[in-house]
């Protein structure tokens, strides 16, 4: 028998092989790994766990993750084994690897998405940790579906708009503009120094910010369980924001990584970004003056005496049922809790702490930028009305596209806000 | 023959008949349960968005098939001369292809980007654009995008297997068309492209069932965007499954895929026995 295998019969191989392949991606919905529950962890003493986290795959804060890794597994004798994913995906790939059982222990979790995690029915309820802890009540709520204390908060603050001073002074903007009106004001001398005036998100990874512009413009987004996406006040918002991007006052291809690097150059004087930004704006800048030009301003209002708007931004620590899951509760309590290693946090990224006496610290009340982010933007912001659906990521996907088609001339605001509506609609009912 | 066949049907089998299975239900990638619709995942695509899925697949398919082929028969024409560094052009012409499809995605990415790319930069200074163009933003430019990164990112393989065709040309046949008065270009239709004919009909078929079914290039660039512009077989199946956790309509796009990509690969399979036979 010749069992050679010559050039032809290699192509051909490598042509089924293709086949193959497309079969399996064909398949890949139905790949899916199966619902099947972990073991549940039943050992008293502490065991190694697994710590899936965005930060750490992050530069700019994987090193502080990493140490607050280490920091616990030498107190506890265990080993934190990091899991890093990217945020843009990370929801997806923790939901596949937590209803497949593939992952078991703490995991950091943007509090937007905790109802869909949770509706997998395999958190755990941390009440008895958060119990004693001294949280705040805002924070304590940020970690709960249906009542249940999913998460523990790690940081609570909000998203909001971040100006560089500098360059508004250099455009003549001296004070931060209080309605739209005034902002387009501001936009369009921003415009004529050469910056782009506010890199606002435009790819459909981030325009789920455009959700708080249409609050400013009146719509509820939810009223009940009607969904309003497509009232009036929505698609002002969004053929308001079609404007700036065709008078290049907000600019094509641009996301919230964009939006920072964008800003941290210089090259933008507005940006959108969570407390957070400051860290990664400032740490990614040739402008070693950078964080005393930040100046975090309160949105817009479309009436002059409208309350500004903000949508509440945070993260919490969730512990996923199964192997590890008791000392990764303990680990999600000291990461979030202990006064040292919080205020250490906030130190090292700028994340501002969950509990009373952390934020009653003189390191935090004395942080001008934290001071200022408190005031102006977390004041007034809320939660994101869709949040507590479990489809909610699906939701901020169905309006995103229908935004980015209309950025992009390919439909009308009010028809594609129309089937937005819709389409959300559909996934509540 | 038996450790083969259950890796076969691990790999293979199982994630088919998971598909077939799965377009027929009406099944959430978050939510337990699942009902039976029967036909009713597939009628919905037909009368939907698969036929504008499958033009902008076949679009990407054969965009990003006959581009990197004329570049590579270009080269693979130009490094079978004797020109002085046809050695080290060789090497340094497969680096694109030894470069991860991920990076690749990223580095077109960058280079496409409207705010801080370098092909903005560059064709502003050649003075062929008056300001910075959104190429990977716009639907009228973002497939063209994708397919200049998939381009550069497969001719040199399509180069490769060229120039191993060439030089199994006769010189003698060569010379004896020159002798016969043909020039450069008629002893190329008549004589070089002739004999390449088997490979080059392997090679098209081997790129247009894996551009068929490419993902990850289009993915990281646009994500399928703007607006879908770029959306194919393959990013929708993941966006329907991950993004819109729909099972069963992913299965169903999948299976129709895989019926189309089968038909590709039995033209193959039939054309490979074939060349076998002469």
């Amino acid at each position: 028998m010749n069992n050679n295998l010559s050039r032809r019969d290699l192509l051909r191989l490598v042509g089924l092989g293709a086949g193959a392949g497309a079969l399996g991606l064909g398949g890949v919905a139905a790949c899916a790994p199966s619902a099947d529950g972990p073991t549940t962890d039943t050992a008293k003493s502490a065991t190694d766990f697994s710590f899936a986290s965005w930060s750490l795959a992050d530069n700019a804060s994987k090193a502080k993750i990493e140490e607050l890794m280490r920091g616990y597994g030498g107190k506890a004798g265990v080993t934190v084994n990091g899991v890093p994913l990217a945020y843009n995906t990370y929801l997806n790939q923790l939901t596949l690897q937590v209803r497949g059982g593939q992952f078991t222990g703490a995991a950091q979790m943007d509090i937007a998405w905790l109802a869909g995690l949770a509706a997998l029915g395999k958190l755990r309820d941390l009440g008895d940790v958060a119990r004693d802890a001294g949280y705040t009540e805002a924070a304590l709520s940020s970690g709960q579906v249906d009542g249940k204390q999913v998460g523990l908060p790690w940081t609570t603050a909000a998203i909001g708009l971040i100006a560089n001073r500098e360059l508004m002074q250099k455009a003549g903007v001296t004070t931060a503009p209080a309605t739209i009106a005034d902002f387009e004001t501001a936009l369009r001398a921003l415009k004529s120094t050469g910056v782009i005036p506010y890199a606002a998100s435009t790819k459909v990874a981030q325009l789920k910010d455009i959700l708080i512009w249409m609050q400013t413009f009146g719509s509820p987004l939810l009223d009940g369980d009607k969904v309003t996406v497509g009232d009036d006040a929505s698609v002002e918002a969004v053929a308001w924001y079609k404007k700036l991007y065709d008078e290049k006052l907000i600019a094509p291809d641009v996301e919230r990584v964009d939006a920072r690097t964008l800003f941290a150059q210089g090259k933008a004087a507005i940006y959108d970004d969570a407390i957070v930004g400051r860290d990664f704006v400032v740490k990614g800048s040739p402008d070693t003056s950078l964080a005393d030009k930040l100046d975090p301003i309160a949105r817009p209002v479309k009436n002059a005496g409208d309350k500004p708007r903000a949508v509440q931004w945070g993260h919490a620590v969730v512990v996923v049922e199964g192997e590890g899951a008791n000392t990764a509760s303990d680990f999600a309590g000291w990461l979030t809790s202990d006064e040292q290693t919080v205020l250490g946090y906030f130190k090292d990224l700028s994340l501002p702490p969950t509990t009373s006496k952390a934020l009653a610290s003189e390191q935090v009340r004395t942080d001008r930028f934290t001071a200022q982010f408190s005031e102006r933007i977390t004041a007034t912001a809320t939660p994101n009305p869709f949040w507590k659906y479990p489809q909610y990521a699906q939701m901020e996907t169905a309006i995103s596209e229908q935004v980015q088609a209309v950025l992009v001339g390919r439909a009308k605001p009010a028809d594609a806000m129309r089937d937005a509506g819709r389409a959300v609609q559909a996934l509540i009912t | 023959m038996l450790p083969a066949l259950a890796m076969l049907a691990a790999i293979v089998v199982y994630p088919l008949v998971a598909s077939l299975v799965t377009a027929f239900f009406a099944q959430s990638l978050v939510e337990p349960g699942r009902t039976f619709v029967g036909l009713g995942n597939i009628t919905e695509l037909l009368g939907g968005d698969f036929w504008r899925l499958l033009r902008q697949t076949l679009v990407f398919t054969v965009g990003a098939t006959v581009a990197p082929f004329l570049v590579g028969l270009a080269l693979a024409l130009a490094l079978n001369t004797r020109i002085r560094g046809r050695a080290t052009l060789r090497g340094l012409l497969l680096i694109p292809w030894l470069v991860p499809s991920v990076v690749v995605s990223f580095l077109w990415m960058w280079i496409f980007n409207a705010n801080y790319g370098l092909a903005n930069g560059a064709l502003e200074a050649l003075g062929l654009i008056d300001e910075p163009r959104a190429w990977l933003a716009s639907p009228g430019t973002a497939m063209a995008a994708v397919i200049v990164a998939k381009t550069w990112a497969s001719f040199p393989w399509i180069l490769v297997m060229l120039l191993a065709g060439l030089q199994t040309v006769p010189g003698e046949l060569h010379e004896a068309a020159e002798t016969d008065g043909a020039g450069a270009v008629q002893r190329f239709f008549a004589v070089t492209l002739p004999h390449l004919r088997g490979i080059i009909g392997i090679v098209l078929l081997l790129e247009l069932i894996w551009n068929f079914q490419h993902f990850d290039l289009i993915y990281v660039m646009t994500g399928g965007g703007p607006a879908g512009a770029t959306e194919t077989f393959a990013t929708a199946v993941y966006e329907t499954a991950f993004q819109g956790y729909d099972l069963g309509r992913a299965g169903a796009l999948g299976l129709l895929w895989m019926l189309l990509l089968l038909g590709m690969v039995a033209i193959y399979v039939r054309r490979s026995e074939r060349e076998g036979q002469l």
